[in-house]
């Protein structure tokens, strides 16, 4: 099949400006397509991964504040009472107190280590405390060893004392941290190095809970639950497990129960997981947005810009093309003529485009600490923009076929 | 002869709708694109406080363990320990100090119709309304007495006055929070220093804080810490405790009489921290680091690399729109060869045509100049939904307005160059000639 390059190529470098600004819009676009969409990409895993939380959509805390003078005493009491009433609200599954949330961007973070003698820690963990609820709560999978029995699970006076527990539970990503290979459950982890670490004994290894920042990378999945039902302060959290569906309407009975419970007012925070993720992920997802936006305006001007070089040219060479009907060339030929022509363009378009889409990772990579471009984004994208160029060429390439041979003669 | 190239270049647009149309599009959206990003970022890297924004000072010493201590690495935490902090305003190291912790306390309001809720606000010394420049509605900041006492003192921010005691001014009167009751000495007017650089580190609402309470008083009454509290090592629990420890949750700011002082005021520094190592407090041979408001900005990453991702895309959206206005200027120009040559041949000179098609360009810059500027409100719109935060920072203001409109023009210019050029390469006698 003669593709006749040369001779369009010849006419093409004849005349370079036309060509080479096409060819610049399909280089742009396409390095800045392939960045944007694998940024996108990144951003939207990030965003997906699982908390390790059964049934997200169903769990709520309330964060309660409750305005009266109790001695800390009462105040357990109260919180026992709460936690009864809470329990009674039909439809929900399970409620527990808890020092702190996933995805809340709001807790304790502690160094951890296998050995006391190590020279730095092993990893920074979130470290929940629960009154024994929370597996059941959370609705987490336990892999290894058990969850809390009843008598490991201390009260304590947080005015008063900082206990260090005595067991403890982990996630399966920190126990392949601390002891890669090897069973977790019944080991010793410690808290801090040197001299001043203490020691908990792991009971059970539980299969995913994030940590409360669900920071990028390996780091979310370092948590550790440790055993506390503390009383005290003037605050206290209850997480919350409604029946499937059902999260709406038990916050409300819960929150009326609760605050009918007590004498004295109390100030509630009320915030569902489900809010939580949301805000985590807040600015990457409009990141994702905006990038997603700029792309598909990308495309388009691209191709406004491919179709009226190909419109221009068509009627720039009216007379040329005239010539070549009269002299026999049919209407297939004209057509391949210009889709050719436009697939070359295209291709200078796509080869100064993968350079420049490798450049400018390189930038990004350099000077803001985003990741590598695989290579799949460039090919996928150059493969696009091939097709893109041939649709975009195929209407005014089709014009210029239907040009009658008589425009030869006539002399306009 | 402005006037009439300028008449000229809007007939012309007029004469050929669709394509006029879609080159004031296309540079448009560029344009919108770029001036909505920078706008952002201006807005985050712009100086809060230019008049003396390069002699106030953050100092940073480094009171960690001393075990797994590698110099130049990350610092995790900035603030300040209670007992550095303390003994810094003390020593008066410049013209004026303040230390800051963020707290919280539930707010009773005098009216039985609002609920108690919590209130979220800064603890300053007295200096911290000078240094920062905080403008006052009622009243004024607390007395040093009160400062030395630990009064039950209290200036509210104004959104949290209107709330509980609506327009009157309330100074004067009491308000019970955390269960006792405050006497309000003063109330904030609106202030929106962006971002809020007085409080980087474990900040505050983005809309401002609910109120200030004086930092004597607020450790006399023991009102945790909220923001970030970072201890190298166990303490035990309590107040006290905290005080005692080598926790850092205080934001210490120093402020000069002049930025040549800076060295001497870090001479100081580093003759405390010796001092401190002396005597065993301090364990790390580190360096005191020493930060001014734009040093400390950066140090904190407040313009993020998403923002600058933002800006840069933008600008490559806008490099390719211009591009693509290049090949419809071109597109348009060619088809005008004739009138060119017509023009040429009754006496204009290349400089005529080359002054008459930039004109005409220029008229498709300003035309994508207000598109633009349209489209960049509604871009800035759709990004303040994102948050709160995003919405006190995407604001258009004047310089940014003007910026949109010169953006437009130059890009429309620069890339009419290359078609203009061509123009004017036009010989009258061809064009005369193929009637």
């Amino acid at each position: 099949m003669n593709m006749e390059i040369r001779p369009i190529l010849s006419a093409l470098l004849r005349n370079k400006t036309g060509p080479i600004l096409v060819a610049m819009q399909v280089a742009l676009s396409l390095a800045i397509l392939a960045n944007a969409l694998h940024i996108v990409n990144e951003r939207r895993e990030v965003a997906a991964r699982p908390s390790g939380l059964a049934d997200e959509a169903a769990t709520f805390y309330f964060s309660v504040r409750n305005l009266n003078q109790d001695t800390p005493d009462q105040k357990l009491a109260g919180i026992k009472r709460e936690l009864e009433v809470l329990r009674a609200v039909p439809g929900m599954v399970s409620a527990g107190q808890v020092s702190q949330m996933p995805l809340s961007q709001s807790g304790t973070t502690s160094s951890v280590s296998a050995d006391p003698r190590q020279e730095r820690e092993s990893a920074y963990t979130s470290v929940y405390a629960t009154d024994g609820a929370m597996v059941k709560t959370f609705g987490l999978k336990l892999v290894e060893g058990r969850d809390f029995l009843p008598h490991e699970v201390p009260e304590v006076n947080q005015t008063l004392e900082n206990r260090i527990p005595e067991t403890i539970l982990i996630t399966k990503a920190l126990a392949e941290k601390l002891w890669p290979g090897a069973p977790a459950a019944g080991r010793t982890m410690y808290f801090g190095v040197g001299n001043e670490a203490r020691g908990v004994q792991v009971v059970g290894v539980v299969e995913r809970l994030q940590s409360v920042h669900a920071e990028v990378g390996v780091a979310a999945e370092y948590s550790v639950v440790m055993p506390e039902f503390s009383y005290g302060r003037p605050g206290t959290t209850y997480a919350m497990r409604a029946e499937a569906g059902q999260r709406d309407r038990v916050m409300q009975e819960a929150e009326r129960a609760l605050r009918k419970s007590s004498a004295t007012p109390m100030i509630l925070r009320i915030k569902t997981v489900e809010g939580d993720r949301q805000d985590r992920y807040r600015a990457d997802m409009a990141l994702s947005w905006m990038l997603v936006t700029v792309s598909v305006l990308l495309l388009l001007v691209t191709c406004s810009g491919i179709v009226g070089m190909a419109s221009l040219w068509v009627t720039q060479r009216r007379k040329q093309i005239g010539v070549r009907r009269a002299l026999g060339a049919r209407r297939i030929d004209i057509l391949r003529y210009f889709i050719v022509e436009n697939v070359l363009i295209t291709s200078g378009g796509v080869f100064g485009g993968v350079l420049l889409g490798v450049g400018l990772n390189q930038l990004l990579v350099s000077k803001l600490e985003m990741t590598r471009l695989p290579l799949v984004y460039l090919i996928g994208g150059a493969l696009m923009f091939w097709a893109i160029g041939i649709l975009a060429a195929y209407g005014p390439a089709w014009r210029a076929a239907s040009t009658s041979p008589a425009m030869a003669t006539r002399s306009t | 002869m402005f006037g009439y190239y300028f008449k000229l270049g809007l007939r012309s647009l007029r004469r050929n709708r669709y394509l006029t149309a879609l080159m004031v599009l296309t540079l448009a959206v560029g344009v919108a694109a770029s001036v909505s990003t920078l706008t952002i970022l201006h807005a985050m890297s712009g100086d809060p406080i230019p008049s003396k924004s390069d002699r106030m000072f953050v100092p940073f010493i480094d009171n960690g363990q001393p075990d797994g201590y590698i110099p130049g690495s990350d610092h995790i935490d900035m603030q300040m320990s209670y007992k550095d902090a303390t003994n810094l305003l003390r020593a008066k190291p410049g013209d004026r100090g303040t230390a800051i912790y963020g707290t919280g306390m539930p707010i009773e309001p005098p009216r039985t119709d609002i609920p108690a809720f919590t209130g979220f606000g800064l603890a300053p010394t007295r200096d911290f309304f000078a240094m920062f420049e905080a403008p006052f509605l009622h009243g004024q900041p607390w007395s040093v007495e009160d400062e030395t006492r630990g009064a039950n003192v209290v200036v509210l921010g104004r959104a949290v006055a209107e709330k509980m005691f609506g327009e009157a001014n309330p100074v004067g009167q009491r308000l019970r929070m955390g269960g006792d009751p405050l006497t309000v000495v003063g109330v904030l007017d609106e202030w929106n220093p962006m971002p809020r650089y007085y409080k980087l580190i474990g900040s505050g609402p983005a809309t401002g804080e609910d109120f200030m309470i004086p930092f004597t008083t607020a450790v006399r009454r023991e009102l945790p810490a909220y923001g970030s509290v970072s201890c190298s090592e166990s303490r035990d629990s309590g107040f006290a405790s905290l005080l005692a420890s080598e926790c850092t949750w205080i934001q210490l700011w120093i402020e000069t009489r002049s930025s040549m002082d800076r060295s001497e005021m870090h001479a100081l520094l580093e003759n405390y921290a010796s001092e401190q190592r002396k005597l065993g407090r301090l364990k790390r041979q580190a360096p005191v680091e020493l930060y001014n408001v734009m040093e400390w900005m950066e140090k904190q990453k407040v313009v993020g690399n998403d923002t600058r991702l933002s800006a840069w895309l933008a600008f490559g959206f806008l490099v390719l729109c211009l591009v693509n206005t290049v090949g419809l200027l071109l597109a348009k120009f060619s088809v005008r060869a004739s009138e060119v040559g017509i023009r040429r041949a009754l006496g204009a000179s290349r400089g005529d045509i080359f002054r008459q098609f930039l004109i005409e360009t220029g008229v498709v810059g300003l035309a994508g100049g207000v598109l633009g500027l349209a489209l960049a409100f509604g871009a800035l719109a759709l990004i303040g939904m994102e948050s709160k935060s995003m919405a006190a920072v995407a604001r258009m203001d004047w310089q940014m307005l003007a910026l949109t409109f010169v953006m437009s023009i130059v890009a429309s210019l620069v890339a009419g160059l290359l078609p203009t050029w061509r123009a004017c390469q036009v010989t009258p006698a061809i064009q005369l000639k193929s009637q």
